[in-house]
């Protein structure tokens, strides 16, 4: 009985609703006043890129593990150190792929 | 519903091209597939005043222009439209020089043309009687025809608030048109 009534109240006010309105020349109004659209400067973006890149190497200048893990790497030993090094390297490009891909699935 | 989704899609489809390029072209089927709907829902808002509702909804489709970049597909792109017209509603609202246009020659004029006249004046006089929220609630989930998730994106209120208002609105409508229950009844069918 309830949701008949309930059900009675809505058709009543989609009734009373008239619809979307006819374009009459609307849409041909807004597009005559649409700016242009200004494309999005890049430059903040290569900045910030540069900035992080070179805040990731003071970063790791200063990680001795990362001096020694190098340093065997070169010389063909394959130390702790070096493959801590490696190891690490592999996990924070696993982390960027990963945000990449859930960032560009979100668009 | 799968018209409603098919729609959706294509919008998806136009904005991906006005993000990519800014396609004017594409933003102008936007505007033409979308102008309808936003119009109505701001002449309801405004109760019936054509011309402020045209000006909050050219206003509403340069905003989307400038803000399309930020879209990030949370909602559809329809329910994206309502949002940022009930702010542009809002926000008009708050203004100085805003006078509300419901007085009664505005109203006459808008519940004019239609019959059965008794009933469709009474339901709009028992809407008038509801709270702001619980009509806006109305109109958008039940006139515009949003699910109740979509209208608590649209109006900023959390999905509890807006089931309420849904619920005690027409609980009201019901009882301020119980005379005409058994008749309505009738009318509708």
């Amino acid at each position: 009985m309830n949701e008949s009534r309930d059900d009675t109240i809505e058709a009543l006010l989609r009734q009373q609703f008239e619809g979307p309105v006819a374009d009459d020349g609307f849409s041909e109004r807004v597009m005559q006043d649409l700016p242009l659209h200004r494309r999005r400067a890049t430059w903040p973006l290569w900045i910030g890129a540069l900035m992080g890149t070179a805040a990731c190497g003071f970063c790791i200048d200063t990680v001795p593990l990362f001096h020694s893990g190098w340093r065997d790497w070169l010389a063909g030993e394959p130390s702790t150190s070096a493959i801590g090094m490696w190891v690490v390297m592999a996990a924070f490009s696993l982390l960027a792929l990963v945000w990449g891909l859930v960032e560009s699935s979100d668009r | 519903m799968a018209d409603s989704a098919a729609e959706a899609r294509i919008d998806q489809a136009l904005v991906a091209r006005v993000q990519l390029d800014g396609d004017r072209r594409a933003f102008e089927q936007l505007v033409r597939r979308n102008q309808g709907m936003v119009r109505a829902q701001l002449r309801r808002l405004l109760h019936g005043d054509e011309s402020a509702a045209d000006d909050l909804a050219q206003e509403t489709f340069m905003l989307a222009w400038r803000r399309l970049g930020q879209f990030r597909g949370e909602a559809r792109f329809s329910s994206w439209l309502y949002r940022i017209a009930y702010t542009c509603f809002l926000q008009a609202r708050r203004t100085p020089t805003w006078h509300e246009s419901g007085d009664d020659e505005t109203l006459e004029r808008w519940q004019a043309p239609m019959h059965p006249v008794d009933l469709r004046l009474d339901l709009e006089r028992a809407m008038q009687r509801l709270s702001a929220a619980e009509q806006v609630v109305l109109l958008h989930c039940v006139q515009l025809g949003l699910t109740h998730e979509d209208a608590s994106y649209v109006l900023a209120m959390p999905l509890g608030t807006v089931k309420t208002h849904a619920m005690r609105g027409k609980a009201k409508l019901k009882a301020a048109l119980a005379d005409w229950h058994d008749a309505g009844a009738e009318e509708i069918s």
